[in-house]
């Protein structure tokens, strides 16, 4: 099994430079001990009769994947993984690790079973190192439950792309500000959360690296210009071909909703390498339902199938 | 002395012919949806737009400008390809690129330069992007302006800009929006201090209320200003 924390990988996201505040050993548990370390690897491909199973899964506890399973209505034939955690929220000094691999023309949908706390944190952060890898005319859905940081949580990601231009990728993260609705709210009590996604070709081309970094005892996000009076972000990477690109770009509705509690916006990524819809507002399942509206469309026009409604305990 | 800090009022002066007034970074959107509607709404709008620059295009320039110096013009180009990888949004991929490409041209005309010279050469060839940070730093370092003094004309040009649409868009007056450039020239030292350091890992911004603005106007039908 892969050594997580001491992998170039993740080594190279707990040395981003915003996270070296918080850098320290922790008092509680150490970081690298058993139950603090995830590492999940889910490799699709085609079977001989051409059906998109999971073939490779390596799994460290506490991230969990059990099997595929067949149940979205909208598109069957297409393989649905379920990513559990079982130690509860992130807490100081985890340490995960996901790699995705979709080989050739293979199709998946993965999500988790619910939202990604953030726990409170006094001496270190959590941090998360992805890599999603698509092959020549794979399909894959990334569509995780909200992440949700509490007071004084600490969070860094990165999640590094290498999408054939053939693949298509719909990629979506959704922040919450906090414990939103607790006795005491927690809006933008986090400490700090720091997020990247690197976009490459097979060949090596780069085609885009969004960054940012949110720390709200700097800089409110509640400054207009930033969330202004928004509570939820959305923010949804989606790779395609341009010709795809561009009928979704069309297809897709920007501007305010909801008396204005939705805003939802859509640009071009640099390098024609697809499209990047945000999307703001003041609760979480408002925000979430534009996002499956948005991967509805964006899989009609790739593979000619709708995405249903949620599954109402979702 | 007089000389570089003449040169550095030339090319900050929103009459400089590169295109800064076309453009309104979203105001004009935030204006009609009434998001931006006063003086204070307007000030933090401005301060947002120069965070978003100055984590982004101010830290490539800041290297451009020192591989200008180096003479290093392979770190130029990676300089300006930082710029366009880290610029999510497309219409301000657009403005950067239009201007940057504006400015290259007139650089060559008024104060020609080796290094000027070959940039918009590998402009023009599809070499580089020519991204207006980017070129900036090439014509300012030829120019004998420094690093600091760079740093605050872009600042500067991203808020006079905004400032300057906010005139004939927002229900401001003269005196408001000078008001707000002179308030930020404290907060853009300590802005300078913050970034002086940081490298290419470091390029961020999270603004989406800008984007959301820019998105509007991209697929909308005001037009007031370029996209």
């Amino acid at each position: 099994m892969k050594d997580v924390v001491n992998s170039k990988e993740m080594q190279r996201v707990v040395a981003t430079r915003e996270m070296q505040p918080y850098n320290r050993p922790t008092r509680a548990m150490y970081i690298g001990a058993p139950g603090k370390v995830g590492y999940l690897r889910l490799g699709f491909e085609l079977d001989k009769d051409g059906k998109s199973i999971m073939r490779d899964l390596q799994r460290m506890a506490p991230l969990i994947v059990q099997q595929e399973l067949y149940c979205d209505e909208g598109m069957p034939a297409m393989p649905v993984v379920y990513i559990l955690s079982s130690g509860g929220p992130n807490v100081d000094g985890d340490r995960y690790e996901q790699e995705i691999v979709m080989r050739r023309g293979a199709i998946a949908h993965v999500t988790t079973g619910a939202a990604t706390k953030i726990a409170e944190m006094n001496d270190n952060f959590s941090a998360l190192c992805q890599q999603l890898t698509l092959e020549e005319d794979s399909y894959l859905e990334f569509m995780p439950e909200p992440t949700i940081p509490c007071r004084t949580a600490r969070y860094v990601t990165r999640t590094d792309i290498t999408c054939h231009a053939s693949a298509t990728l719909f990629y979506s993260e959704i922040f919450a500000c906090g414990r939103k609705h607790r006795d005491e709210p927690e809006i933008f009590a986090y400490d700090i959360l720091s997020v990247t996604c690197d976009a490459r070709r097979p060949d090596g081309e780069r085609l885009f690296r969004e960054k940012f970094v949110i720390e709200p005892g700097k800089q409110s996000p509640e400054m207009l210009g930033i969330m202004g009076r928004y509570h939820m972000f959305a923010n949804v990477i989606v790779l395609t071909p341009p010709d795809k690109a561009e009928e979704i770009y069309n297809a897709t509705e920007v501007g305010f909703k909801d008396g204005g509690d939705i805003a939802i916006g859509i640009t071009r990524l640099p390098n024609h390498a697809g499209l990047l819809l945000k999307v703001m507002g003041m609760e979480t399942e408002p925000v979430k339902k534009i996002v499956r509206e948005f991967a509805s469309t964006v899989r009609m026009t790739v593979k000619g199938h709708p995405l249903l409604p949620d599954f109402p305990w979702r | 002395m007089i000389t570089a800090t003449m040169r550095l009022l030339e090319m900050s002066d929103s009459q400089f012919p590169v295109g800064n007034f076309s453009f309104s970074n979203g105001l004009e959107t935030a204006s009609y949806e009434n998001i931006v509607h006063d003086a204070p709404t307007l000030a933090a709008y401005v301060r947002a737009a120069t965070i978003q620059s100055i984590y982004s295009d101010g830290i490539a320039s800041l290297h451009a400008y020192r591989a200008a110096t180096r003479g290093d013009h392979d770190d130029i180009v990676r300089a300006d390809n930082e710029v366009i990888l880290c610029k999510m949004n497309d219409e301000a991929r657009q403005m950067v690129l239009r201007m940057g490409k504006k400015l290259a041209e007139l650089a060559v005309h008024i104060a020609p330069s080796p290094q000027t010279e070959r940039m918009l050469a590998d402009i023009n060839s599809g070499a580089t992007p020519g991204t207006y940070p980017v070129v900036q730093a090439v014509v300012m370092h030829a120019a004998g302006i420094n690093e600091a003094d760079m740093f605050t004309s872009q600042a500067f040009g991203v808020a006079n800009m905004i400032l300057g649409a906010a005139l004939r868009c927002v229900r401001v007056s003269h005196y408001e929006t000078q008001k707000i450039l002179y308030d930020l020239a404290p907060v853009l030292e300590a802005d300078y201090e913050a970034i002086r350091t940081l490298g290419y890992d470091d390029m961020r911004a999270f603004v989406p209320g800008i984007d959301l603005m820019a998105s509007l106007h991209e697929k909308g039908q005001m037009r007031m200003f370029m996209n």
